[in-house]
């Protein structure tokens, strides 16, 4: 009666929880109850200056400090592998412009209690995203979360609408490129702006204010995280509006190309 | 333990499984779970235990977050993994539906016998 | 009080190999997704008894929704059924 996967399934259950307490009894691997020293440097110097540290991030949150400002770089390659791997796909998906006007699906959508609760919610992610985005400085969170967060709301209506309401209110393919690429560039100007004007690359704290009219925006932190956020957001939305063009377009080129061949 | 499992279930799923969309799945729990054991690696065993965040700006109280907060470091690494996991498994989810519309067919085996059809393994 | 942490840990990656299991040995793909996705949830449970917000929040935003939304647009226009 039990199937074979269930069988196996509770084999292995059974020696986890027996290695684990074997382990637990000889006290082969215990826990560190202390931080590593390079991490206690973080922690100590994120926002105070004490000690003879005369320069700090500004921030209170470890991890953005981290993330933008004692390892800035590597963040500002991971963004650029991610525009490199969306531009792959996009060029997988390309289309002209005279086959994509001539198939229009009448497509009625789901039924009028998806539609209302679609409206609803499509706002409020919109909103919740840009507040989790913009308070990457003081609260977790960042530009990538989101950014990410902020891409639902277009796939949500994709799905309890069609394509084509997305098309008609103005959010063409074209927009969403366009928004990104400009995102994208504005990041790297931020990057070399103080390079032109004696300080390193990607510096923080001198360079570029820590608080403007008595609110903490950490420098460049804030400007690192709207920009980021608009750009993953926009890059998500043009993969999604690709992706779901009707197969047949692809298929028909590919026969025809095949039989020009043959 | 649990993570020592996953791991290894992910491994023999992307080996033995011949369907090429199981093996994309399979990819990305393996993905997940290597990130897991990076930020378990930070966590310290003690019992008022709070997130790298500053709750107070208060200098008279920076001590007392040292000896609570976590490790700050791995976390900040394993943001960029998941970022950079997320870019491959797009391409290969994009090369997969390339690959059906040249050879009609997801399935590995087929695949090589189409390519190469004079071989018997 | 340490000791309830611990047991939520223990049944979150209980949780977390089950669905990890039922998701690669399963013949109906869109059943595999729905299973990654649990998984997916589990492992954020896990992120945040570890202490960890930020990767909480980048995780399941990918996970869950874009993971999801991918693969089953992929498994829409490739064949749904796994082969023996």
């Amino acid at each position: 009666m039990i199937s074979l996967r269930i069988l196996v399934f509770l084999i292995m259950f059974s020696s986890i929880i027996f290695s684990s307490i074997i382990l637990t009894i000889l006290d082969i691997f215990p826990p560190q109850k202390d931080v590593r020293p390079l991490g206690k440097y973080y922690l100590n110097y994120s926002y105070f200056e004490h000690g003879n540290i005369t320069r700090t991030a500004k921030s209170p949150e470890a991890v953005t400090a981290i993330v933008w400002d004692y390892r800035g770089l590597d963040t500002l390659f991971e963004t650029t592998v991610f525009f490199l791997a969306v531009m792959g796909g996009l060029t997988l998906f390309r289309v002209e412009k005279a086959d994509l006007s001539k198939t229009r699906i009448k497509y009625i959508g789901m039924t009028m209690i998806v539609k209302q609760a679609t409206k609803i919610l499509a706002v409020l992610i919109i909103a919740v995203s840009a507040s989790i985005a913009l308070h990457g400085h003081l609260t977790p969170g960042g530009g990538f979360q989101g950014g990410t967060a902020l891409a639902i709301a277009p796939l949500l209506v994709l799905a309890a609408y069609s394509k084509y309401i997305l098309e008609e209110h103005g959010l063409t393919y074209l927009k969403a490129i366009l928004i990104r690429s400009i995102s994208l560039s504005m990041i790297w100007i931020v990057v070399l702006m103080p390079a032109l004007n004696g300080y390193n690359l990607m510096q923080n704290q001198p360079f570029y204010p820590g608080e403007i009219f008595n609110q903490l925006i950490s420098g460049s932190l804030f400007f690192y995280n709207l920009l980021e956020y608009l750009a993953i957001g926009m890059g998500f939305t043009a993969v999604f509006l690709y992706l779901s063009i009707p197969e047949k377009i692809y298929l028909e080129e590919l026969r025809s190309i095949e039989s020009e061949k043959g | 333990m649990n993570i020592t499992m996953v791991l290894i279930l992910s491994i023999y799923g992307i080996v033995r499984k011949p369907n090429l969309v199981k093996k994309l799945i399979a990819l990305t729990i393996l993905g997940d779970t290597a990130n897991m054991f990076v930020i378990f690696i930070g966590y310290r065993l003690i019992y008022p235990v709070i997130p790298p965040v500053l709750p107070i700006i208060d200098q008279n109280r920076l001590i007392e977050f040292l000896e609570q907060a976590v490790d700050p470091l791995p976390q900040a690494l394993v943001l960029t993994a998941v970022v950079i996991g997320l870019a491959v498994n797009c391409l290969i989810a994009f090369a997969i539906i390339q690959m059906y519309r040249l050879y009609g067919t997801v399935d590995v085996r087929k695949i090589f016998e189409k390519v190469f059809p004079e071989e018997r393994v | 009080m340490i000791i309830l942490h611990l047991i939520m840990l223990l049944v979150s990656s209980i949780l977390g190999l089950f669905f990890a299991y039922m998701a690669i040995t399963e013949k109906d793909l869109l059943k595999a997704i729905g299973f990654s996705a649990g998984q997916s949830v589990a492992y954020s449970l896990i992120f945040y008894i570890l202490m960890a917000p930020d990767v909480l929040l980048a995780y399941i935003a990918v996970s869950v929704g874009v993971y999801t939304a991918l693969l089953v647009f992929t498994v829409s226009k490739t064949t749904r059924y796994e082969e023996d």
